[in-house]
């Protein structure tokens, strides 16, 4: 035939079905071709038919052994008396009635003629006993081959499980904090937003705490709260020289943990002392969280 | 030139690979040559009974002469001298009792044959295992071509085949890997030899649209086509395929076509269509996204090169070496090992429909260039006008005498599979 190696340029089977097997490898940590489980077998063969070393050629021997026919003989109960010479052949069967007046040659004939069965069906026996050894043998290193690769996909399902509790710890800490920074403090100028839409917070102008109106509180904690207000006056007066007016007032995302992870608003939080990266650091990035994301081993 | 055309079985409803093959090309040759098909008058591969009348018939327009066969085959004693032949040391009597027992044991076909020589220039013979190929080509070993048509079947390493492959004039494989392994077993690379496939009629009209109308199939899918049974691997696909479909966000669907002598599972993506005509399956492989052939044993699947010939790809099993071979050299499918890669195989067909369709392009231009029927029908011709040129001197392996009596019945020859193990294997890198 003509040339078979037709290639185009934008496909190549070969490049293709190397890809899908790195992806395999990706996904199912490490594989194993059926010609390299055999090699392994065999390396297994091998240490199990000779586990002290003491005879370097008994696999080649068991292999040959057990596959190469073994040669038999057939026995009849006309062996004895035959020949390759027609006349002897003749006379042996003439003079048979007298040789069966000494002796009686059919229970020799029929032991040999058992015997002969008994050969072929040995033979047959080590060859069917190489095979399922050999089979035996494979089918152990594959199973520890899949062995390998399930430990290795529960050691990843543990850690995916360890980072999902470990984020799931995470939040709930977050909503814990986030009630409770909102049972210490008033809604604020620059966070109206964000209290509004954090999940346990009260209706605007009341307590988590008490419900009552945040006015009351104020007038209730008196020259506490007159400092704290102070405080982030001049805070803001030193702050704002370098930031763009209106910035305070950038809306925040609901929950802390979504906007860490979206990533899509980096840097415009409006992150006080008081509200802002020591709050939302925990669900951004829970610590010890190092580990890739479920979704980072999928991409690798 | 006239030809002899000599197959087991032979007609127009008759749908065996082999046979199919061997009507195809012979209607083909007809435009050539003076063409006459000799055969049995069976239609049946497992019984061989005499089902169609002897004599002179016409198929398609080419003249066919139908010989009866002695008796039917005997399941039983076939099975029994097979192990004996396949599986234990055995003897020259039993490998030819095991051939006989084989059939189609048509002594009037060979009698013709041998008593004809003179009026055909060459006699083709198809399927080497069958009695007519081997006593067929003994007759007339100096007009004798075979095509093998041999798949990795321990039929390969029966000892009586070995003269059959080397003493031939010469021999049409259908795939490099089928080469090999008949090399391998008969060492017959210096006799002249082609590979030629077969090739397709493919409908001028095709609607992908009718078959997705008719059937109501809707988004993307993978197809199969012919017989659903585990001797096809089709086990293996249902298992695979539940994989996929289980691990995918959007698989592909899968339509299977032909009949199922196994239960189908019980899948809403699985659609099984039955038996569908001609128009329907290329029409179906036409709106398909990918064919899948899960067969082990393959001498050529005429159908993945009908996918590729309407620029589709194919997803095979690599388990065979034909499938993955013409998968290699066409550029044009890929393969699966284990469950593993045919999911992610599928997938790949899922994700990347334009390097899906690029891989059916280079499909079409392979199947264009190589299993078109004008190249096919040169392919043939030439070698014929060849073996004219060249004349053998000598009447080769397949002339010289079986063993006599006694050394006939000597239990030294090994086991078919034995042999097989020791012959090539994998696909062929070389055309």
């Amino acid at each position: 035939m003509a040339d078979f190696n037709i290639r185009s340029d934008s496909v190549n089977v070969e490049q293709i079905m190397q890809q899908i097997r790195a992806r395999i490898r990706e996904k199912r940590g490490v594989d194993y071709t059926e010609q390299q489980i055999r090699e392994l077998a065999a390396a297994n063969f091998e240490r199990f038919l000779d586990p002290q070393g003491a005879r370097p050629g008994l696999l080649e021997r068991f292999r040959q052994d057990g596959t190469s026919p073994i040669e038999n003989y057939s026995f009849e109960d006309t062996t004895l008396f035959e020949s390759h010479r027609a006349p002897l052949r003749w006379i042996r069967r003439l003079l048979r009635p007298i040789l069966k007046l000494f002796f009686n040659p059919n229970p020799l004939a029929h032991v040999l003629h058992m015997q002969a069965g008994i050969n072929a069906r040995h033979a047959h026996y080590t060859e069917l006993s190489y095979e399922l050894l050999h089979n035996l043998v494979l089918e152990t290193t594959r199973l520890g081959v899949e062995v390998k690769n399930l430990k290795m996909r529960v050691e990843s399902m543990s850690s995916r499980f360890d980072f999902a509790e470990r984020r799931g710890r995470a939040i709930e800490s977050l909503v814990h904090r986030r009630s409770e920074s909102a049972v210490e403090e008033p809604p604020a100028r620059g966070r109206t937003n964000r209290a509004q839409a954090a999940p346990a917070q009260p209706p605007p102008g009341q307590t988590a705490a008490t419900g009552q109106p945040a006015a009351v509180r104020d007038t209730d904690q008196g020259g506490s709260a007159e400092a704290r207000r102070r405080r982030r006056r001049r805070r803001g007066r030193r702050s704002g020289a370098g930031r763009v007016p209106g910035e305070g007032s950038q809306p925040v995302p609901a929950d802390g943990a979504d906007a860490g992870d979206d990533g899509s608003q980096p840097g415009t939080d409006d992150r006080t002392p008081e509200t802002g990266g020591g709050r939302d650091g925990p669900a951004d990035k829970p610590a010890g969280t190092d580990t890739p994301t479920p979704s980072d081993r999928e991409g690798q | 030139m006239r030809l002899a055309i000599v197959v087991q079985r032979y007609g127009p409803t008759i749908a065996g690979g082999a046979e199919l093959h061997a009507r195809h090309v012979t209607e083909h040759l007809s435009g050539f040559a003076e063409v006459e098909v000799l055969t049995s008058c069976a239609r049946d591969y497992v019984t061989w009974r005499n089902e169609l009348p002897p004599g002179r018939d016409v198929v398609n327009g080419v003249p066919v002469r139908r010989f009866p066969v002695r008796r039917p085959r005997s399941v039983e004693r076939f099975a029994r001298l097979s192990a004996t032949v396949f599986h234990e040391t055995h003897s020259v009597a039993d490998e030819l009792a095991w051939l006989d027992a084989e059939g189609p044991t048509s002594p009037k076909l060979i009698e013709y044959i041998r008593s004809n020589r003179a009026t055909y220039d060459f006699f083709l013979f198809w399927s080497f295992r069958y009695y007519q190929a081997y006593h067929g080509a003994k007759a007339v070993a100096d007009r004798a071509v075979l095509v093998p048509t041999a798949e990795r079947e321990p039929a390969i390493g029966v000892s009586l085949f070995k003269p059959l492959l080397s003493g031939v004039r010469g021999v049409i494989y259908l795939t490099p890997e089928e080469r090999d392994l008949v090399n391998g077993a008969s060492g017959n690379g210096g006799i002249p030899s082609i590979v030629a496939g077969s090739g397709s009629e493919i409908p001028a009209r095709i609607e992908p649209g009718r078959f997705r109308q008719k059937y109501g199939i809707q988004g993307p899918f993978a197809i199969y086509v012919g017989r659903i049974d585990r001797n096809k691997g089709c086990d293996e696909l249902f298992e695979y395929f539940g994989q996929y479909a289980t691990g995918e966000r959007n698989p592909l669907q899968l339509v299977l076509c032909g009949n199922s002598i196994l239960p189908i599972p019980d899948d809403p993506r699985i659609r099984h269509l039955g038996f569908v005509s001609d128009e329907d399956k290329f029409d179906g492989i036409a709106a398909s996204d990918v064919l899948i052939m899960p067969s082990y044993y393959e001498s050529l699947s005429i159908v993945a090169l009908e996918a590729w010939a309407l620029g589709k790809p194919v997803l095979a099993n690599a388990k065979c070496d034909v499938l993955k071979g013409q998968c290699l050299r066409s550029n044009a499918g890929l393969f699966y090992q284990n469950a593993d890669e045919f999911c992610e195989a599928l997938s790949w067909f899922e994700r990347l429909p334009d390097q899906a369709r690029a891989l059916g392009a280079t499909g079409r231009a392979y199947f264009t260039r190589h299993y078109a029927w004008p190249v096919v029908e040169k392919q043939y011709v030439d070698l014929l006008d060849r073996l004219t040129r060249e004349k053998r001197v000598g009447g080769g392996p397949l002339s010289d005498p079986l063993p006599g009596w006694w050394e006939r019945r000597k239990r030294t020859l090994p086991p078919a599979e034995y042999v097989l193990e020791t012959l090539p294997k994998g696909p062929s890198r070389r055309s």
